[in-house]
């Protein structure tokens, strides 16, 4: 008799509640009639994601091991989770938005119909909303959620293959350039899948070496070294397939093309979620697993840390589409984040660890943020992206002027904004763990980084407007909220950052 | 202890006001009907909770309370906390400062009626109430400075809120240039005791201060008081303070003679235990505030310019009060109690000033004055009563507060107290001089304005504040001494009055000023009242009065000492710039744009070129991985 | 028969078929590649399984099937629409996003 093992459901609550309302917004799409499935929809996946996220914060606290040892639900689980879970439901706001396109959506009718064909300027035009995105990007949160949360590797496996998967599709479901949009889905698509089996040749060697591909498992054979070398190349594989996710350097370089091509929402999910989960994986794979093995790492994440913090920094510099700047700034905070990672240290007291997950939160809704201001400025063919378009925006339109000048601002890391909360902290860590060389570069990078930043806001205020320049949309309720709630979230984080770096310093311990 | 009840809510002091900065600011065009309504609403606000406040912390044992805000940054060494420290000194100040305040608001919606930007003026006015009720409520050096940057910069707007003059821009940057100089001191000390001492809170910089070497405290010292002699306007730094005088009437009521000029005098008496310490840095405090006293009551006599004279008299008291406060515990309730009675009565002669502008269609010239004491009935009974209070008639204000430090002086008891009693006293003749001259110049004699002007009186909304302030100036002094001893309610912060030994009498003292004062009352009506004044100053003039008119010439040393050799070092530095550091940080971007180019381009844009540059990645993770592990 | 000439051949696969993902420009070529590496890395699991004497390696390589089930569903939609679109199914077309 084998008895089934343990299952902790009052544990995975905010997975449970993301999938169940992804599985019924399957049935919703298939089911219910057309006119009343974009308000179910947009109901059903706020419900999942806040529910998530009011489930994590009811959940704080909880430290155990459940699903037969594959799921790890502890304090940064729960942290990442929540975060997550908030950002998602941010995200699924924007999608959400109706009142800035003229056709109603920022996405595609029917993906199916080919670009430019008659049938498809037919439907260009017309109102109909397609609601197919709410499913899939639930599903990807329920992805994201169990990825931070796996403690087993094949678990990880599968959510990185549950977050993305919808994330090709809906990278591809722009409404308008949709050349672009699908050019980034093939390219995401092709690339991910390219990282995956990476990432698996890397679980398999780990396997082979341990026999296993259980974390604690792991770490007793590395506590042991009697891994060898297919153990620290299965290593150095897996962590290939997370970096890839997380876009760092040198495997960002579908970073830029999905950024850009990506309808603007999505971008913003993308850049916000899927870095909150890619490192929450690589922390506890690199820490839980791979602790006692720290020096055989941390030359390569010291590395991917110096190079994406450089690639980003210096390859930002010469962008003129604002989306395509924000992936490159991607690139370069995932080199921060690393920064971080390395700060955290074996054996260390969690500052590093709460450090990241700090600088999740606050890259996470900076970013979120600047992409929602970026949904608001539209000519004619949709979003206005390139540089010059902004150029005197400041005159034309002061409060979007406002409002993005304190994202980028928090994305240069300027004191009493959330950008700059973060960067100390990451930077800090790093130096306590003897990293001040990473600590000098990324400084630089920073300064690097924050000219191209600058830039627009000197674009935006001291550039005299273009003749015919695109105009400012009133956003609706969502897109208002999204607004709001990363504008207020990024000056706190910034001023009054002791509540969440508390609570980050808290949760910061992985059950083993 | 920790603050409750209304003083926890001391905050709100700080907010309230920013607040109204906040939303006339942002609130653009769509404010500009009820903008000077809100603005003001929210300084009387304050000046209520102040008093409130000050009411129970009256009955609070030790009178002080602590109010912690946030914690900015909590790591490690560096733990940066917010918190205001309510305590009688600070309270003096925030009664000084809303109270004050409040009624020059409300003389400004008068005062500023039909200018098309009196919202933005409001909101600036708003901005400095809030960042110097900061600097006097924090409880660190860290809040001080802030608050005082914050002041720094709404004087800077202030000065120029009329920027299209050229006078007005030239005025607002000179002073922030000098301001800046000395803001560099008070920075400077507080790098040097978070060095040494690890902390900027009051509470644990004058805990520790005691163990560090005297030269560091001295050092301290003396850069505290170059930060204050750069607020306050003091020898050498002194001459921004006339020149301040183009912003509008109101702001040099407030901000150039009141409150904001008067910081300096707080951070002294704030940093009592540090001065406590070290008598090198108080006796400089005593030769800048002896000097400068004189200086100020020299070129006071000499301008024809209503305001320009007021704020020489600034410059000259506020010098007493550093004379006060640098004679270490036996001065400090004296200056405390001249710099209040000085915020009631110069105040209200600005605000008496400005009236008079009002009437005379923004003429400041004294020559074309002249015979206003009929025509501006009010004004003249109210700035008079500050005049008499300011040069000290008996039992007004200025009596009581000058006298005071006049005795203090003396009771040093050595030549130095001599020296500089007699300093003080000969400043209390001049002073009585030219503010004797002022008023005759300006109400009395023959009538000598141009045609077209019509003086008239200003509206109540006006005149009311000065009547308040009028009022203030005759009772302050007196209320000041004996009915709420001042010395009393600042026992706390800086112990209990000690029964001064006198040297001389105090009512000898009183005597011999008031011979003094009535001889310079004399002496001005002998020169200015007897004849009639020419309509165009004289050109043949004795040098001393030349030296006098040029301000005892502090703008030429200023130019010759700092700006000529400033203005070589910049050239030479923008040389170097050019040459050198533009071309490094040029060649920097364009290497750095060329290679991003370059970088690039390696972003073809083929998905495979990707492919391959991330198989390039993991054989160089497997690689290194590989050489770590056998290696 | 020695274990460690199927983990060689697995290899070999491997890296065939990672080279035909540099190599090849019709996207379905490419993805078929992707698919090769999958199946080497099966390979690698079920050898090791054996290796081991556990069975995760054999379940892992169900899962993995089953990944790959779901990966060519979502591949082969994406690759339509743009085959639709440009008429065209090689990656090298689709170049519009670079630098």
């Amino acid at each position: 008799m084998i008895d089934a093992p343990d299952f902790s459901f009052a544990a995975l609550s905010p997975l449970l509640l993301v999938l169940g309302a992804a599985c019924i917004g399957v049935l919703v799409e298939a089911f219910a009639p057309r006119d009343v499935r974009h308000p179910v929809q947009v109901g059903l996946a706020l419900t999942g994601t806040v529910g998530a996220f009011v489930a994590t914060l009811l959940l704080a606290g909880t430290r155990e091991v459940t699903a037969g040892g594959a799921l790890a639900v502890d304090g940064p689980t729960l942290f990442l989770q929540a975060t997550i879970a908030g950002l998602g439901a941010l995200s699924i706001l924007l999608f959400a938005e109706r009142s800035l396109d003229p056709a109603r959506s920022a996405f595609v009718v029917s993906a199916a119909v080919p670009a430019g064909s008659p049938r498809d300027r037919e439907l260009v035009t017309t109102q109909r909303v397609q609601t197919e995105v709410y499913p899939l990007a639930l599903f990807a949160i329920g992805g994201m959620l169990l990825f931070v949360a796996a403690n087993d590797l094949l678990v990880m496996f599968v959510a990185l293959e549950v977050l993305s998967l919808p994330l090709y599709l809906i990278s591809g479901m722009a409404r308008r350039r949709r050349l672009l949009s699908q050019e980034a889905a093939v390219k995401y698509f092709l690339l991910g899948a390219f990282a995956s089996a990476f990432f698996l040749y890397g679980l398999a060697l780990v396997y082979g070496a341990t026999g296993s591909v259980r974390l604690r498992d792991i770490r007793e054979a590395v506590t042991a070294e009697s891994g060898g070398v297919l153990m620290v190349l299965g290593l150095g594989l897996l962590v290939v397939g997370l970096l890839f996710k997380a876009s760092v350097a040198p495997f960002h370089s579908w970073t830029p093309d999905v950024y850009q091509g990506a309808p603007t929402p999505v971008t913003a999910f993308m850049a916000a979620c899927t870095k909150v989960a890619a490192f929450g994986a690589i922390l506890r794979l690199l820490y839980v697993a791979f602790g006692a093995a720290e020096w055989t790492w941390r030359p390569l994440i010291y590395a991917a840390a110096i190079i994406s913090m450089i690639v980003g920094a210096v390859l930002g510099l010469t962008q003129t589409d604002l989306k395509r700047m924000l992936a490159y700034s991607s690139v370069a905070h995932a080199g921060f984040l690393l920064t971080g990672v390395i700060g955290f240290g074996a054996g260390g007291d969690g500052s590093g660890l709460a450090a990241t997950m700090f600088y999740l939160v606050t890259y996470g809704l900076t970013t979120l943020g600047a992409f929602a201001v970026l949904t608001l400025v539209r000519d004619g063919d949709g979003e206005a992206g390139h540089l010059s378009q902004w150029a005197g925006l400041g005159a034309r339109s002061p409060l979007t002027a406002a409002v993005m000048s304190l994202f980028l601002l928090a994305l240069a890391g300027i004191p009493l904004t959330a950008g700059f909360t973060g960067k100390f902290a990451v930077f800090r860590a790093a130096i306590e763990q003897g990293a001040w060389p990473l600590a000098v570069v990324a400084l630089l990078a920073s300064a690097v980084a924050a000219f191209f930043y600058l830039r627009v806001i000197v674009l935006m205020y001291f550039s005299d407007p273009v003749a015919d320049g695109p105009t400012v949309g009133v956003p609706g309720l969502p897109t208002t909220i999204v607004l709001a709630v990363t504008a207020t979230a990024t000056l706190a984080l910034g001023i009054l950052p002791g509540a969440v770096l508390d609570l980050a310093g808290r949760a910061a311990i992985f059950v083993g | 202890m920790p603050a409750e009840g209304l003083l926890a809510a001391s905050w709100l002091l700080i907010a309230l006001p920013l607040a109204g900065a906040a939303v006339l600011l942002l609130g653009g065009r769509r404010t500009d009907r009820w903008g000077h309504l809100l603005g003001t609403a929210t300084v009387v606000a304050a000046f209520l909770l102040a008093v409130a406040c000050t009411v129970q912390l009256a009955g609070l044992d030790g009178r002080a309370a602590d109010v912690e805000l946030f914690t900015f940054i909590a790591t490690g060494e560096l733990d940066v906390t917010a918190g205001l420290l309510y305590d009688p000194l600070s309270a003096v100040f925030v009664l000084l400062i809303t109270g004050v305040g409040s009624l020059i608001h409300v003389f400004s919606i008068g005062y500023m009626a039909h200018d098309p930007a009196r919202r933005r003026f409001f909101a600036y006015l708003n901005l400095f109430v809030a960042a110097m009720l900061l600097l006097v409520l924090g409880n660190s050096f860290v809040a001080l400075y802030v608050g005082w940057e914050g002041v720094g910069l709404a004087s800077y707007l202030l000065i120029a809120f009329w920027y299209t003059r050229p006078a007005a821009a030239t005025a607002a940057k000179k002073a922030f240039i000098m301001n800046r100089i000395g803001d560099v001191g008070l920075a400077l000390a507080i790098f040097v005791m978070f060095a040494q001492l690890g902390t900027t809170s009051y509470a644990g910089v004058f805990g520790s201060v005691g163990t560090l070497a005297g030269g560091t405290i001295t050092a301290i010292g003396l850069l505290l008081l170059l930060g204050a002699c750069g607020k306050s306007g003091q020898f050498p730094l002194q001459a921004w303070l006339p020149d301040a005088m183009e912003g509008p009437t109101p702001v040099s009521a407030l901000i150039h003679a009141a409150t904001m000029v008067t910081a300096g005098v707080y951070l002294i008496a704030r940093s009592a235990p540090i001065y406590d310490l070290t008598p090198t840095a108080r006796a400089v405090i005593l030769a800048v505030g002896a000097v400068t006293l004189l200086i100020g009551a020299i070129a006071g006599c000499a301008f024809d310019d209503i305001k320009k004279v007021l704020a020489y008299s600034t410059v000259s008291q506020i010098g007493y009060m550093f004379l006060a406060v640098g004679l270490g515990p036996a001065g400090y309730v004296a200056g405390l109690a001249h710099l209040l009675a000085h915020g009631f009565f110069k105040a209200g002669l600005f605000l008496g000033a400005g009236s008079v502008m009002h009437a005379m269609d923004d003429s400041v010239d004294m020559r074309r004055f002249g015979g206003l004491a009929k025509k501006l009935p009010i004004t003249f009974v109210t700035f008079g009563l500050g005049y008499l209070a300011l040069i000290g008639f008996p039992f007004l204000s200025g009596y009581f507060t000058k006298d005071a430090i006049i005795e203090a002086a003396l009771d040093r008891g050595d030549v130095w107290g001599w020296v500089l009693g007699g300093v003080a006293v000969l400043g209390a003749g001049l002073t009585a001089f030219y503010m004797t001259r002022l008023m005759l110049m300006t109400f009395f004699g023959r009538p000598r304005w141009d045609d077209g002007v019509h003086p008239h009186e200003a509206p109540t909304v006006m005149t009311a504040p000065m009547i308040v302030l009028a009022v203030g100036s005759v009772a302050a002094g007196a209320l000041l001494v004996s009915v709420f001893p001042l010395a009393d309610w600042l026992a706390p912060v800086f112990g209990e009055p000690a029964e001064a030994a006198h040297v001389v009498a105090p009512a000898l003292v009183g005597l011999v000023v008031t011979v003094v004062m009535v001889l310079g009352v004399l002496t001005a009506w002998l020169f200015v009242g007897r004849r009639e004044v020419p309509v165009t100053a004289p050109v043949r003039v004795s040098p001393v009065t030349r030296a006098a008119r040029n301000a005892l010439y502090a703008d030429t040393v200023n130019e010759s000492l700092f700006m000529r050799p400033g203005q070589w070092l910049t050239r030479a530095l923008v040389w170097f710039d050019n040459r050198g550091v533009d071309g490094a940080v040029n060649g920097l971007a364009a290497g750095l744009g060329g290679s991003s180019s370059r970088l690039g381009r390696a972003q073809t844009g083929f998905v495979r070129t990707y492919a391959l540059g991330m198989l390039g990645g993991v054989v160089m993770v497997a690689g290194a991985l590989l050489a770590v592990t056998a290696g | 028969m020695n274990l460690s000439y199927y983990l060689v051949l697995a290899a070999i696969l491997f890296t065939i078929g990672a080279v035909g993902v540099l190599v090849r420009r019709n996207a379905i070529v490419v993805f078929m590649c992707i698919e090769l590496m999958l199946n080497a890395v099966n390979l690698t699991l079920i050898t090791f399984a054996r290796s081991t004497g556990t069975v995760d390696g054999q379940i892992i390589a169900l899962f993995v099937m089953v990944v790959a089930a779901a990966e060519v569903v979502v591949g082969l939609a994406i690759i339509m629409s743009i085959y639709r679109t440009r008429r065209s199914a090689s990656v090298d077309d689709a170049n519009l996003l670079k630098y």
